[in-house]
């Protein structure tokens, strides 16, 4: 069994990120493993920065990731993967959609958007491995915009580290959606699996 | 509707549970039969979690209109022999520290639990008050978990331990608990139900000073009776390492960030650790134990160093000699982490922690620059914008006629709309607690010479707006009281309310009409408006801040997302704005600078709107001078 195995969320309010460390810690406790996290929920959600946690192993005790313990970072948004950028380590895995959401701060005049250039650089000076993707793109494909989040749970998975099962994560996500809206959710879950597991063999 | 997962009734199963969730377990595992709330992050989702299990388990679920009244409902059940509680967050303890304060003179006769979510760092409060300091002064024992597994047990020990003492029990929990997640091992539900019955006993419950002075006694010989139960408590747990220096005392939370730092520096078998669990009262016996096996102490808690200040009198009183550290090397502010617990256990015993965290706030450090400032704001199509725009225009315009230069004041309240304090709205002046708009706003009708303009929401106006509404009629404070009602409370998770029509448990019931209360207050200027029709509502406001004497612009339109989620429900299609860009001049930006609204960007230097997260209000639409925003066909 996994002894720690830490996961940071990272996102906007109403990305879906509470909903995907649901998913994720709900399959690892199927799985036996022992699990944590922590949300962020009331006023920082309305369109502010999120971070969720979840831990899965044996050997974990607080809700929190301590800094540079985060073996699995799914950024959903880039420039607030970048915000958490001390919680990496050279080895950490980072999945990072590249559809970035600039706030309306930024429209006004009152702070600037990073390019996708600075984000990369600064990630890739942190960690090993970050791997890209465009969510936004595939849950298109998949039929919904709205599955964005699922595409990334998907390459999360694919990225190869977790040790929660492939079966468990979609049997959970199976049953969490009304039987019309699972199959789409699967697809983004498989497209984003997929995208991932290409992009680890390149 | 989905059966939640938390009503499973195979006790030993496991499931992942976020705290509240785990609270609410535990009280239906203590077989609580009344619970009320008034909601409050990080508290909403332990009621929330009730009232989906209400009808199949036979429990009272209410949202009251306050805490003060949450907390008196659920004392009149324990009063009735019934098991009942009543949760809150830290600061709504404010608001039922009044009967608090006797409750503990009463006692319990059903277990009476208080659960206080406590909210360091302040993520989504006014402030950070450490509530082991209310307990500690109406001598109400304090359990404190560490996990989320922990909080449902001690949830059903609290009922537990309330009966057996007949005392009334604090659980306090933290955000990190509240909203921490877990696996929790199911236990039994309780199934027993009581018919409730009420003795009349006016020594114990008509509080004239006599009953004060005689409860008052047995009130202190109960809480002496817990503190000696307490050190045999399992959730207070001393582990004495053999010639250990360093004895660590950690409480609730703080726990698991204490065992993770000794994991990380390595110091299993070098320190002595006490769990303490009950930071009120403390358990001596162990405490002394500890203090007497180590030359050095640190006690690990967040906030105020409330266990802190009692080992070290007890280590006076019993003339131990050890040197005890707490916040000196532990900040009073925020929540801990282990980085912070292994940084200060690593300084007292010379070990090097594992991450060097120096160079990882570099790099924070060295991002900061780059990245965009993203707070939370109102939503796309969120009327409180409106509200708050018209608000301002009519403000400005009484304003002008003062002659000198005044700014009209807006003292603001709790909920969404206090997110207009940013740009571009700017129109919120003061936020302190629920309620205090208006009560601000009387002080300062007798003050100063400016158009003064509070606002609140619907919730929040029946939690705590009512009293200081007649206090302006009676004292003739010259004010308008914009009531922002969006039919919700929604900035803890859109609960119902008085004026909504339906109780927390879905049952019809009268909708109180916050138009009749203020009128019935003796308010002779009371109007509603639409506020998404923003010259209209302009036009209101400014004839009721015209108004000598109090006022009151009930400003009604449902909150966007219920809205949006109605919509979809029913199959209904939003229809976006557009921004017609032959007809935009790219210079202008009036919807950006005078609405901020996140639904309009600007892309390669033209301003558009965002189609999919436009709902469609329309209000861009009236500030736009250049009449460039179209709704699609």
């Amino acid at each position: 069994m996994a002894k720690e195995f830490n996961v940071l969320i990272t996102g906007v309010g109403g990305q879906g990120a509470i909903l995907m460390s649901e998913l994720l810690g709900e399959a690892a406790v199927k799985d036996d493993f022992n699990v944590r996290g922590s949300e962020a929920l009331g006023m920082a959600v309305r369109g502010g920065s999120v971070v969720s946690t979840i831990r899965i192993g044996s050997e974990i005790y607080g809700p929190l990731i301590p800094m540079g313990k985060c073996h699995l970072l799914i950024g959903i948004e880039p420039a607030e993967a970048l915000r958490n950028i001390s919680y990496l380590s050279p080895s950490s895995l980072i999945i990072l959609n590249l559809r970035g959401i600039v706030p309306f701060t930024v429209s006004q005049g009152k702070s600037n958007y990073p390019t996708q250039d600075e984000i990369l650089e600064k990630l890739n000076r942190a960690s090993r491995q970050v791997i890209r993707l465009d969510a936004a793109c595939l849950a298109e494909e998949a039929g919904n915009p709205i599955t964005a989040n699922m595409v990334m749970l998907g390459a999360a998975f694919g990225g190869g580290q977790m040790p929660v099962k492939l079966e468990t994560i979609k049997a959970v996500i199976q049953s969490h959606f009304p039987a019309k809206l699972a199959p789409v959710n699967i697809k983004a879950f498989d497209l984003g699996y997929q995208a991932c597991q290409q992009a680890v063999k390149n | 509707m989905k059966e939640p997962a938390i009503s499973s009734d195979a006790p030993g199963e496991k499931l992942l549970m976020l705290g509240n969730e785990a609270i609410a377990r535990g009280a239906m595992e203590a077989g609580v039969q009344v619970a009320a709330a008034y909601p409050g992050t990080p508290s909403s989702e332990i009621l929330e979690t009730l009232t989906k299990v209400a009808q199949k388990f036979d429990i009272y679920v209410e949202w009251s209109t306050n805490e003060k009244i949450a907390f008196e409902v659920a004392l009149a059940a324990s009063i009735c022999g019934v098991r009942a509680m009543a949760s809150m967050k830290h600061v709504g303890v404010n608001v039922a520290h009044d009967p608090l304060m006797t409750a503990s003179y009463i006692g319990a006769k059903g277990g009476l639990v208080l659960l206080s979510a406590d909210d360091p760092w302040a993520w989504s409060s006014q402030n950070e008050q450490d509530n082991r300091y209310i307990a500690e002064q109406g001598y109400i024992p304090v359990l404190e978990p560490s996990s989320v597994q922990e909080a449902k047990d001690m949830m059903a020990d609290a009922f537990r331990l309330s009966e057996e003492f007949k005392h009334l029990f604090m659980v306090r929990s933290v955000t990190r608990i509240s909203h921490g997640r877990g696996d929790v091992v199911l236990g039994e539900i309780t199934r027993e139900r009581r018919k409730g019955s009420f003795k009349k006993d006016r020594s114990w419950l008509v509080y004239t000073p006599v009953a004060a002075r005689k409860n008052r006694l047995l009130m202190i010989e109960r809480f002496e009776r817990i503190r000696q139960a307490v050190d045999t408590l399992p959730y207070n747990r001393l582990k004495l390492v053999d010639r250990a220096r360093l004895g660590i005392i950690a409480c609730g939370l703080s726990y698991s960030y204490t065992l993770e730092a000794i994991k990380w520096l390595e110091l299993e078998e070098r320190v002595s650790v006490l769990k303490i669990s009950t930071p009120h009262p403390l358990p001596q016996e162990l405490v002394k134990k500890l203090l007497k096996s180590a030359a050095e102490i640190i006690i690990v808690e967040e906030l105020e160093p409330f266990v802190e200040n009692k080992v070290k009198a007890i280590a006076g009183e019993a003339n131990i000699p050890v040197k005890i550290h707490g916040k000196n090397l532990l900040p009073v502010i925020g929540e801990l982490s282990t980085r912070k617990v292994t940084e200060a256990i690593a300084r007292l015993t010379n070990s090097k922690p594992p991450v060097n965290f120096t160079k990882l706030d570099k790099l924070s450090e060295e991002t900061a620059p780059i990245l965009p400032w993203r707070p939370p704001t109102l939503c796309p199509g969120c009327a409180h914008r409106a509200a708050l725009y018209a608000i301002n225009s009519a403000a400005q315009r009484v304003a002008r006629d003062y002659g000198k230069p005044t700014e009209p004041i807006y003292p603001g309240d709790i909920g969404c709309y206090t997110l207009g304090y940013l740009p571009p709205l700017e129109a919120v002046d003061t936020t302190i607690c629920m309620g205090a708009s208006i009560g601000i706003a009387n002080g300062l009708a007798h003050v100063v010479a400016a158009p003064i303009i509070a606002h609140i929401g619907d919730s929040t106006f029946f939690h705590s707006g009512i009293p200081p509404l007649i206090n302006a009629v009676y004292n003739k404070a010259n004010i308008t009281v914009a009531i922002l009602d969006n039919s919700a409370t929604a900035m803890t998770g859109f609960q119902p309310h008085p004026g909504i029509g339906h109780t927390a448990t879905g049952e019809e019931t009268t909708s109180v009409k916050i138009e009749d209360i203020a009128r019935a207050c003796g308010v002779k200027f009371v109007k509603v408006a639409d506020p998404l029709d923003l010259k209209k509502a302009a036009d209101v406001l400014e004839k009721a801040i015209r108004f000598e004497g109090p006022s009151v612009v009930v400003l009604r339109s449902p909150c966007a997302i219920i809205e949006q989620r109605e919509k979809r429900q029913r199959g209904e299609k939003t229809i976006p704005y557009y921004i017609d860009q032959d007809k935009c001049n790219e210079k202008c930006g009036a919807c950006i600078k005078l609405l901020g609204c996140p639904a309009i960007v600007k892309e390669n230097g033209k301003t558009i709107i965002d189609g999919p997260l436009c709902t469609g209000c329309g209000i861009c639409v009236q500030v736009c001078p250049h009449n460039a925003i179209l709704q699609e066909s």
